[in-house]
């Protein structure tokens, strides 16, 4: 088997996250496989504009919300819902119903899907992938105020969805 | 009282350790916000677990340069029983075939498709089917899919390479069908040299070597198969 090319082995080496955070963005497998795979086609052909010495990961996660923004998101349905109102703050319900809700990938991503888009892109990238705020800010080319501010939003629709019913 | 940006770049490790101290403090001393931290915890966690499955790596990356050989024996168990895909996107598909398939370029079980999956095993369908059934390398080859080899490999099985549009692949006689072991696109900006027979492209070249028993058929040995219906 020849060596990987050193394309090929940065792209292995993200290809699971890089999959994970197409997923968490798109309705379905379907279109999170061909985002996945438009990121990695679009990244390789691109690649001589990657700057050695910065983060692969950062720039291939870039790449994939650009591709996102540009074809299966504007393709799939229309542009973002609206969280529901009362999912701004939930008080009062069990916390302990969070930590025993056991989801599966059909039902996180469909929790996803009732995110805005720029609350879902910050989920994606901070609380599940587990990059830095600066970093997602990076990513998103937003100022670090604005990330967070949509984290809160997201993770507090995300708890009324997920905690509560489940 | 503590803002919720605040309390969430606690919780995610965001601030300066004098103010996470601070915050610590003050979440620890209260606990409806103890409450809230676990139940956000909990939340992220839940999250991530459903995601979990795609970390496991079952799906190969794409792979682009240098081309490797990629043998669709190995990559079939991967794919499972699916539906099938159209000759045209063979060369979109270059080398990250295995990707490509499942990447939604499948058209599910539409009867013109040149290969179908059938109990898990990719088979020539269709126009490939046909090429490879009747079409001789060594007569005029008018049609999309042009003949490259055919040889016998190791197993005494009958095998022939095929190209179409820029693709090129491997198929082996398996009962009645041609079962598809190997499939490459044309990387870019070989795509004119995928007139030269099938068989030329260094991937195809190295799983012929693999399994190649003797010389390729010439002429007569071609068609004296053909007349026995490829056994």
């Amino acid at each position: 088997m020849t060596s990987l090319s050193p394309f090929d082995s940065e792209l292995a080496a993200v290809w699971p996250r890089l999959r994970r955070f197409a997923y968490a963005l798109s309705r379905d497998a379907a279109d999170a496989d061909d985002l996945a795979q438009m990121t990695a086609e679009k990244a390789f052909k691109s690649f001589d504009q990657f700057q050695p010495g910065t983060r692969f990961d950062s720039w291939v996660f870039r790449i994939c919300r650009t591709v996102w923004i540009d074809t299966v998101r504007s393709r799939g349905r229309r542009s973002a819902h609206e969280a529901p109102s009362e999912a701004a703050e939930h008080l009062g319900h069990d916390p302990t119903a969070a930590t025993e809700a056991v989801i599966d990938l059909g039902k996180a991503m469909q929790a996803l899907q009732q995110l805005p888009d720029e609350q879902r892109e910050v989920v994606a990238l901070i609380l599940i992938d587990g990059f830095g705020y600066r970093e997602a800010a990076e990513i998103l080319a937003q100022p670090i105020g604005t990330v967070s501010s949509r984290l809160v939003r997201g993770r507090q629709a995300l708890l009324a969805m997920l905690g509560e019913g489940s | 009282m503590i803002d919720d940006e605040k309390f969430f770049a606690w919780l995610d490790g965001e601030l300066p350790v004098a103010d996470a101290a601070r915050i610590a403090e003050q979440v620890g001393a209260d606990p409806a916000l103890i409450a809230r931290a676990a139940e956000h915890r909990a939340l992220a966690a839940s999250l991530r677990a459903g995601f979990a499955p795609l970390m496991e790596g079952k799906m190969p990356p794409p792979r682009f340069a240098p081309a490797e050989v990629v043998d669709l024996s190995a990559r079939r168990k991967q794919w499972g029983a699916r539906g099938s895909f159209g000759l045209p996107q063979w060369a979109a598909m270059a080398a990250t075939l295995a990707v490509g398939i499942v990447a939604g370029h499948f058209v599910g079980g539409r009867d013109s498709s040149p290969i179908q999956s059938l109990d898990g095993q990719l088979v020539a369908a269709a126009s490939l089917d046909e090429a490879l059934n009747s079409q001789l390398a060594s007569s005029e080859q008018g049609g999309a899919v042009r003949i490259g080899l055919t040889f016998r490999d190791k197993a005494g099985g009958i095998c022939r390479t095929f190209s179409e549009n820029g693709a090129t692949g491997l198929a082996c006689r398996d009962g009645d069908h041609w079962r598809v072991d190997g499939l490459f696109g044309a990387a870019e900006g070989q795509q004119s040299d995928y007139r030269m027979a099938a068989g030329a492209d260094p991937r195809i070249a190295s799983m012929i070597d693999e399994r190649i028993n003797g010389d390729p058929f010439g002429p007569a040995a071609e068609r004296a198969a053909r007349g026995d219906s490829w056994r």
